[in-house]
């Protein structure tokens, strides 16, 4: 049982830095620097419950309030530049921040020990959770609170203006643009929002390894954030979750029965999986099923 | 496209996930779980030791298996996990193993995982405030310094690297007392050759008397080490010790050919005494000198070696380790009188980790292992070189 | 100290030729199909690996027999690249062929290390020996074979572009997709030609890598996947001069800024001048004509 809920946790955090890529693929841009946001909200929150003594509900919200600082301040001038400029743009600067990483020492002496992060060494003994007493279970329930927050704030941005206009500028940008949508504060807003969840799952996954170093946030994380998102779907939230369970929980813990074929599966049910499914596992036919399965709208527009 | 198409692969998703974990125990089962890295470039150390453990309990079925604490006999099933050598799938692992009827793990491959894992677990034992992971763990291979004092839960068989680069430097220093002054290369950016040059190497020379001249940095995946070696060219060091794994290890040595470097002895890194590295580069390594806790060069070393070859696997300093590791356990398991019933898991990884925790010292294949007060042991060991192609034993040190 | 800058941009400009060769891999399928082959590094490496097991297995020793047998073998799985990244997801989707191709990375990649356990292999080099001695200068003979190569393949595949009908149809594809299967060019044949035309230069650049690093690993695959964008977009999307001065500009910069702040800090300053340049300059060196996705 243990295992299983330890899995969800996994699966929670992974959403976390999924959904941050989500939001930002909605404005039409694929950005690989959520890796090093990520990082950034694991170092802050780290930093912050090892070293300040903080609890880890306020460190938390500090490593997304920095992050999201952070990719404030990235988005103005990256996203001058559009597809594969901004995927390799993105690239270098979450690997400018996990190089930062491995270069930052800053440690002080606690109980006769010296803690913090210690460059290529990493940062260890993040032991909040265990420490206070938290059981698997509380942990999960920790996890599930803050995704399940990010999932309703995002379904809520989805039906509200603020999605469609994300979405009108991921579609078509002049069009949106021509409406008197202003680019710039859309793509920013939606790389800050971005970051800030990054930062969330940073923080959650500092604490759950407990243990953490630069190696952890490179271009394989990057890349299944956005994995994630184009996986699972672009046209709601759920989406998301649902490629983190089919990655996750189907091809990494599901099918450990086969073990040497696993790893190989791996990517070859990744490239089945966008043949088949070339708009994701939870497409806009899909979406539209289901709402009209639980009885929610969409009837009779789809032909 | 219907709701079945939804619902039919998330139920099968979820019946899979549950495949890898129970299996109903015909006779007294005693598992015993490995794990480590079958994916990537550490595959080999996750086959190796896979292939050891197997090998391992094989012979110790076909012996009669484990006398059980109730009088009944036990035969062990080894079971092994992937982890890829990533740290959350590494825990999550680590997890499943708890949540199965596994009375102790074995491993991991990577010193990233380990450090980590043992972190997740409950640090004292015993601490009702906390809410770590109550598993024992015995690791074969992760052998950055130091690690198992992380939890009470952690034990480690892997060399202690200290006490052989310390030996190591005086043995040199009588045989060959021109030798004054060392060059050290180190992998930056890796846990264990990061931590082998700056916290042993470096101090084990200067302990040593010898006269540390220069040093530089490279990372695991660098295919250009020219400026490292025109550093190395111009200090001009007697000795150069290089505390990197085989990829890179062998890139510098080739880059030293080419710059015509030429040190008058070369000390490489523990884990590189392997056949990697005579893969990679036979001709550039000849007459390097590294130690390690393996070689066969005694009967029982032998016999293990050759056991380990049947399952497919290599024996060496880590896989080895996995080997003895099995031996131990079973001796344990008989004298902590482990039941290796389904209720009595929990009982029995308490059991192990006492036993562990009380052990002083147990044959190894190549000598008596000593077990240290913080979990890690101090093997006995030996000082290969490269020889035209092979790893050949040059001294074998008396413990 | 001059001389040890020089000699650190001559060794970086050398080690960037391998850059350029796989650089243009990358800008030749981002020009015909706007579309981006994450597989691509993978593929040649997994290429230059074909040839020497291919080679190795048939009891063969001979280097130019590896070489010959990667870029067939890259060939091959360029096509089944094509086939199983490309052919069946919509054109007009290109984060699904952005996925797909990740997917094809890591399967390739897993190959790879179930046949050799992960273990690096011996490759046959280029030149074994001390390097060539240029005043103060030492050159390493390989790389300038690299180079070489880097050149004869702009020149062969401008004349492929430029002089023979499957150029004309691979131009016609690149510009004007539509029109041009109104005109007759069978759409899929043309981008399956260019997938095999691109493996095979990647299986040469994989085995010429693997013989001026003196190994093929695994690793070699996220760094040159990584270079290899970085070159594409430092040139200018779909420009092949520009791919080939980009790899030398790259590799030089690492070497000298390696010199300069140590190997810990050479890729934070390489990544932080390239967010920079592309904020500053996102049409590249050789900026293509018209800007793309």
């Amino acid at each position: 049982m243990d295992f299983y809920l330890a899995l969800l946790q996994v699966i929670g955090i992974h959403a976390l830095i999924g959904l941050s890529a989500y939001v930002v693929i909605l404005t039409g841009q694929v950005s690989l620097a959520q890796a090093g946001f990520f990082a950034i909200g694991a170092y802050v929150a780290g930093m912050l419950t090892v070293l300040a003594g903080w609890h880890l509900i306020p460190a938390l919200l500090a490593a997304g309030l920095v992050a999201g600082a952070v990719a404030f301040l990235v988005g103005f001038p990256a996203l001058r530049v559009k597809g594969l400029m901004l995927v390799v743009a993105t690239t270098a600067f979450g690997e400018a921040v996990r190089l930062f990483f491995f270069n930052f020492d800053y440690q002080v002496a606690k109980g006769g020990v010296r803690v913090g992060p210690l460059g290529g060494e990493g940062f260890k003994q993040i032991r909040f959770f265990p420490e206070n007493g938290y059981t698997t279970l509380d942990v999960l329930v920790f996890i599930w609170v803050v995704v399940g927050v990010v999932m309703a704030l995002l379904w809520w941005m989805d039906r509200s203006r603020a999605g469609a206009v994300l979405r009108a500028v991921g579609e078509d940008e002049l069009a949106a643009q021509a409406m008197g949508i202003d680019l710039t504060a859309v793509k920013v807003a939606a790389m800050t929002a971005g970051g800030v969840i990054a930062g969330f799952g940073g923080a959650i996954y500092a604490h759950y390894t407990t243990h953490i170093e630069h190696f952890n946030f490179g271009i394989v994380l990057a890349t299944f954030a956005i994995a994630y998102p184009i996986l699972g779907g672009l046209s709601t939230a759920f989406g998301t979750v649902v490629a983190v369970l089919f990655i996750q929980g189907l091809l990494i813990e599901g099918l450990r029965f086969l073990g040497d074929w696993r790893n190989l599966l791996f990517g070859a049910l990744i490239v089945l999986a966008m043949n088949l499914r070339p708009h994701g596992l939870l497409d806009a036919a899909t979406t539209l099923r289901l709402r009209r399965l639980f009885g929610r709208g969409g009837a009779g527009r789809d032909a | 496209m219907t709701t079945r198409h939804i619902v039919t692969p998330a139920m099968l998703a979820l019946a899979l996930i549950g495949l890898g974990g129970t299996a109903q125990a015909q006779e007294r089962e005693v598992k015993i779980t490995g794990f480590g890295a079958k994916s990537g470039v550490v595959r080999s150390f996750g086959v190796n030791s896979e292939a050891a453990m197997l090998a391992a309990a094989d012979q110790i079925n076909k012996a009669g298996g484990i006398k059980l604490g109730d009088g009944a006999r036990g035969k062990i099933k080894v079971e092994f996990f992937d982890d890829r050598c990533v740290a959350e799938e590494g825990i999550s692992v680590l997890r499943r193993i708890a949540s199965s009827e596994a009375v102790v793990a074995v491993g991991p491959t990577c010193s990233n995982v380990a450090e980590p894992l043992f972190g997740v677990l409950q640090k004292k034992f015993g601490d009702a405030s906390d809410t770590g992971v109550q598993m024992p763990i015995y690791t074969d291979v992760a052998v950055k310094g130091g690690l198992a004092k992380i939890s009470e839960w952690a034990f480690r068989n892997v060399p202690s690297e200290a006490v052989m680069y310390d030996e190591l430097f005086k043995y040199i220093k009588q045989r060959r007392p021109e030798l004054k002054t060392v060059f050290g290369g180190v992998e930056e950016d890796f846990a264990h050759s990061r931590a082998t040059w700056h916290a042993v190497m470096k101090e084990k020379f200067t302990e040593a008397g010898y006269q540390i001249g220069g040093e530089a940095k490279w990372l695991l995946a660098d295919t250009n080490f020219a400026n490292q070696v025109r550093d190395m060219k111009r200090i001009n060091a007697d000795i150069v010790a290089i505390s990197a794994h085989p990829f890179s290890s062998c890139g510098v040595l080739k880059e030293m050919e080419r710059q015509n470097v030429k040190p008058k002895l070369i000390i490489g890194l523990t884990s590189s005494s392997s056949l990697e590295t005579m893969q990679g580069c036979a001709k550039q390594v000849e007459g390097t000198i590294i130690p390690t806790s393996f070689a066969p060069v005694t009967p029982l070393a032998t016999a293990a070696a050759d056991a380990t070859a049947k399952f497919n696997g290599s024996l060496d300093l880590h896989s080895g380790a996995a080997w003895e590791i099995m031996i131990v356990l079973k001796d344990l398991m008989e004298k902590q009188g482990v039941i290796a019933k389904a209720d009595t898991v929990k009982a029995d990884r308490e059991k192990i980790r006492a036993g562990l925790a009380g052990l002083k010292e147990h044959e190894g294949l190549i000598g008596k292992v000593r077990r240290t007060e913080d979990r890690e042991a101090i093997k006995p060991f030996v000082f290969v070189v490269a020889k035209s192609g092979k790893w050949e034993v040059l001294h074998a040190p008396s413990m | 100290m001059m001389i040890d800058f020089l000699q650190s941009l001559v060794d970086g400009v050398l080690v960037g030729t391998t850059y350029s060769l796989i650089g243009i891999g990358f800008t030749l399928i981002f020009g015909v199909m706007h579309k981006i082959n994450l597989s691509y590094a993978s593929a040649s490496v997994g290429g230059a690996y074909c040839g020497l097991l291919l080679v190795g297995a048939a009891g063969g020793k001979s280097a130019l027999l590896v070489f010959l047998m990667a870029a067939a073998a890259a060939g091959v799985i360029g096509y089944v690249v094509y086939l199983t990244c490309f052919r069946f997801i919509p054109a007009s989707h290109p984060l699904g062929t952005l996925m797909s191709t990740v997917g094809m990375l890591l399967l390739i990649d897993e190959i790879v290390v179930h046949a050799t356990f992960g273990v690096p292999v011996a490759y046959p080099p280029l030149y074994e020996g001390p390097s060539i001695e240029l005043g103060e200068l030492y050159i390493r003979p390989d790389y300038l074979m690299v180079f070489a190569v880097g050149i004869a393949a702009m020149t062969v595949l401008t004349l492929l572009l430029y002089r023979s009908r499957l150029g004309l149809a691979t131009r016609a594809v690149s510009q004007q997709p539509v029109a041009a299967q109104l005109c007759g060019i069978a759409l899929y044949r043309v981008n399956a030609a260019t997938f095999v035309v691109t493996g095979v230069l990647g299986g040469i650049a994989g085995a010429m890598i693997g013989a001026s690093v003196g190994m093929l690993s695994p690793l070699l695959v996220l760094p040159l996947t990584v270079k290899g964008l970085i070159v594409t977009v430092i040139g200018g999307l779909g420009s092949i001069p520009g791919a080939i001065v980009a790899g030398l500009m790259v590799g030089g910069f690492e070497n000298v800024l390696q010199y300069y702040r140590g190997v810990t800090e050479r890729d934070l300053y390489v990544m932080l001048l390239l967010f920079v340049f592309l904020v500053f300059r996102p049409g590249g060196l050789f900026a293509a004509k018209s800007e793309r996705n």
